[in-house]
């Protein structure tokens, strides 16, 4: 889908993923990846489900998919999100979820005393693992919806009708309640505050990094100072690293496993967040584009590190360079401005340090069947 | 004034400390974010959940002091209670509340909704750490009860006789279920008799009902000026409340604008009329005071206290506010 065809406010609103997918991971290989995840899938049992039964059945669920039944025609970004859950399952892997699943498989059986638990394992995973990692996904859904909610004071009449985006808002903030209410309970009921408190303060990171990725997603902004790659890093880590994260850690929690197990599975979790992240930025610059349009958020990797090696003046003068008669950027010419320089090898090599860094924690796990996978996950992620 | 001495000290420092707990780095989502805890709200919840915990922890036996897991409470009740605010504010496009502009109106509803999630995470790592998983069942529920109370209000009921059941079970999810489980939660942090925690939450339950009854009243009956936002709020926003209810028996021309949720030109004016035209008002009244009297029930039956005194005084001032 062209940048070009959808509103400015539904552009605003969700350049800062750069991209139309709602992945976790792009497609660097498909049919690799695609097996990578089935085989991985069947070392958990069974496939993790887009959202928990119970949530499906819900009035209030069939309520909003009545609703936002209303926004077709419109130009709400819901209207994306949701058309990315039904349609466009080859992508929607829920691999937040899928990863803390294996992690639980790879840590083993808790040697905590068996009465504590109290729960018969499954597929080598506890119940209460399982419902983690759906409680991850949860959050991690309602933030993609929040994301989504468009500033009416930014309106004009190229955004379509003012009530289809006041609707479209409405649905947004109510879709998104809906899912992280369901994460609370579901939370509530893991019996375990330490838990509760971890993931809620992933919660608050969440937001922390969304709300930095707003502001940095500014042309203005590039013009400055703006972002260097350690604040990168950082902001990244909180908008995209931080839940799955902490959730490999409260997986490792909820078994009882030791400080350093925890450690090492938020490690491996962080890391491989970071490089998750470092790969999706990088598709523009290393696929083989030809004919086909561009688009990629200044915020990404490699124009970051560009910007930070080529200095302030140069960046605003490339800027200024690619802009067409109507004061557009020009993203192909852009592009290969960014390529003429080190920019994307510099992203290239980080991503590949954070891939080696999730191997290494993973690798600290006794060998196993679900520790392969996740290795497997770790090296995909270093492959362009 | 009537709440006894250390409740106010109590009070004073309750909000600074909200403040703390809302840790943010960046300035503008920080000040976002504690732009409602400036003290001027009415703390209605914070004031209850303290009183509620010196009652209840005097009735067991104990001195009057605040655990600190209840203080927590007090804070947790008035930070989701703000968290819904924020985001209502966006889905029903208010631009005013407390006398000033909303988050959303001078932020943009972006940000408006980021900041109603922080908040509500700072709430739930206060309430982990409190380290009672029954309190954290209790007050998640309350979360959910926030969320489905809302999408209630997206429909309306065909049926009138449903209509009023239907009413009452959202004033209960939007308002009574915060103040009513954060009683219970309080209860359970110093008792482990069940028949303890069924007081707390009953009273929560019935003073939060009549509260909100008296809200809905309210915006029929009180001036722009007076509430800090516009009145008839609610008519204009499509809702159907106590006095609307009540009026269809005397104006059957009431139900259609019902179920147009007041869409129609003219429709918002002509229902008000109709409202302060009839006894809605004061069935609505009456049905508060039968909730109150309910609630004061409840309390009577813990020990003597000047906490459990202070929250019949409450209990009778929920029906003689002005606003």
């Amino acid at each position: 889908m062209l940048p070009a065809t959808w509103s400015r406010l539904s552009h605003r609103a969700l350049s800062c993923r750069g991209q139309r997918t709602l992945s976790l991971f792009s497609s660097s290989g498909p049919s690799d990846w695609t097996k990578v995840v089935s085989d991985a899938e069947k070392i958990v049992g069974y496939p993790t489900s887009f959202m928990s039964l119970r949530c499906l059945l819900s009035d209030e669920f069939s309520n909003v998919a009545m609703h936002v039944r209303k926004l077709v025609g419109t130009r709400h970004p819901l209207l994306n999100t949701a058309r990315g859950f039904v349609y466009d399952s080859k992508n929607n892997l829920q691999m937040r979820g899928l990863i803390v699943l294996l992690l639980s498989k790879a840590a083993g059986p808790s040697h905590a005393a068996s009465d504590l638990l109290g729960q018969d394992m499954v597929s080598g995973i506890y119940p209460s693992q399982r419902n983690l990692a759906e409680i991850t996904e949860l959050i991690h859904t309602a933030f993609l919806v929040h994301r989504g909610i468009v500033n009416l004071n930014e309106w004009t009449d190229s955004d379509g009708p003012l009530k289809d985006m006041q609707f479209g808002n409405k649905m947004a903030v109510l879709s998104g309640d809906f899912l992280l209410a369901n994460a609370c309970t579901g939370l509530a009921q893991l019996d375990n505050t330490k838990v509760v408190e971890l993931i809620s303060s992933a919660i608050g990171d969440l937001v922390e990094g969304i709300y930095h990725e707003n502001s940095n997603n500014t042309e203005e902004n590039s013009l400055t100072d703006g972002v260097n790659v350690a604040t990168w890093e950082d902001q990244t880590f909180l908008s995209h690293g931080a839940l799955l994260a902490k959730s490999c850690q409260g997986a490792m929690e909820l078994a009882k496993h030791d400080k350093e197990c925890q450690r090492l599975a938020y490690k491996y979790g962080r890391h491989i967040s970071l490089g998750h992240k470092l790969n999706s930025d990088l598709q523009p610059f290393v696929k083989s584009s030809i004919g086909e349009p561009v688009s990629f958020s200044l915020s990404t990797a490699p124009v970051v590190f560009h910007r930070q090696i080529v200095g302030r003046e140069r960046w605003n003068q490339q800027l200024q360079e690619v802009k067409t008669q109507r004061n557009q950027l020009d993203y192909s010419k852009l592009l290969a401005a960014v390529k003429s320089e080190k920019g994307v090898s510099s992203a290239v090599d980080l991503c590949c340090y954070h891939g080696n860094k999730a191997l290494e924690a993973i690798q600290a796990f006794p060998s196993s069947e679900a520790r392969s996978a996740l290795e497997n996950i770790a090296s995909a992620i270093t492959k362009f | 004034c009537w709440i006894p001495h250390y409740t106010n000290k109590d009070l004073q420092s309750l909000f600074d400390d909200i403040r703390k707990e809302l840790f943010v780095t960046k300035e503008e989502l920080k000040s976002l974010c504690d732009y409602y805890f400036d003290g001027k709200g009415k703390a209605i919840r914070p004031i209850i959940v303290i009183l509620m915990a010196r009652a209840l922890n005097i009735h067991s036996n104990r001195a009057g002091d605040l655990l600190p897991g209840q203080r927590a409470l007090a804070m947790i009740s008035e930070m989701i209670h703000t968290a819904s605010l924020v985001h209502d504010d966006v889905i029903d496009g208010s631009d005013k509340r407390r006398g000033k502009r909303t988050i959303n109106d001078m932020w943009g509803e972006r940000k408006a909704i980021l900041a109603g999630d922080l908040i509500l995470s700072a709430a739930s790592v206060l309430l982990a750490r409190i380290g009672n998983n029954a309190v954290v069942k209790v007050m998640s529920q309350v979360i959910e009860d926030l969320v489905r109370g809302e999408f209630m209000q997206l429909g309306s009921k065909e049926n009138e006789n449903e209509r009023f059941k239907h009413y009452l079970e959202k004033t209960f999810k939007k308002t009574a279920s915060l103040i009513a489980n954060s009683c219970k939660a309080v209860s359970i942090l110093v008792t482990s008799d069940p028949e303890v925690h069924e007081i707390a939450y009953q009273y929560g339950k019935n003073v939060g009902i009549a509260f909100q009854l008296v809200d809905d009243v309210l915006d029929f009956t009180s001036g722009a000026s007076h509430l800090g936002k516009p009145t008839a709020a609610d008519l204009k926003l499509g809702l159907a409340t106590g006095p609307v209810l009540f009026a269809c028996q005397q104006f059957p021309e009431l139900h259609a604008m019902i179920i147009r949720r007041f869409s129609s030109k003219g429709d918002v004016d002509r229902a008000w009329q109709y409202v302060l035209q009839s006894d809605g008002v004061q069935q609505t009244n009456y049905l508060a005071q039968r909730y109150c009297q309910e609630a004061i029930r409840q309390i009577n039956r813990l020990r003597p206290s000047a906490e459990r005194d202070a929250l019949i005084r409450l209990t009778e001032m929920v029906l003689t506010r002005d606003k």
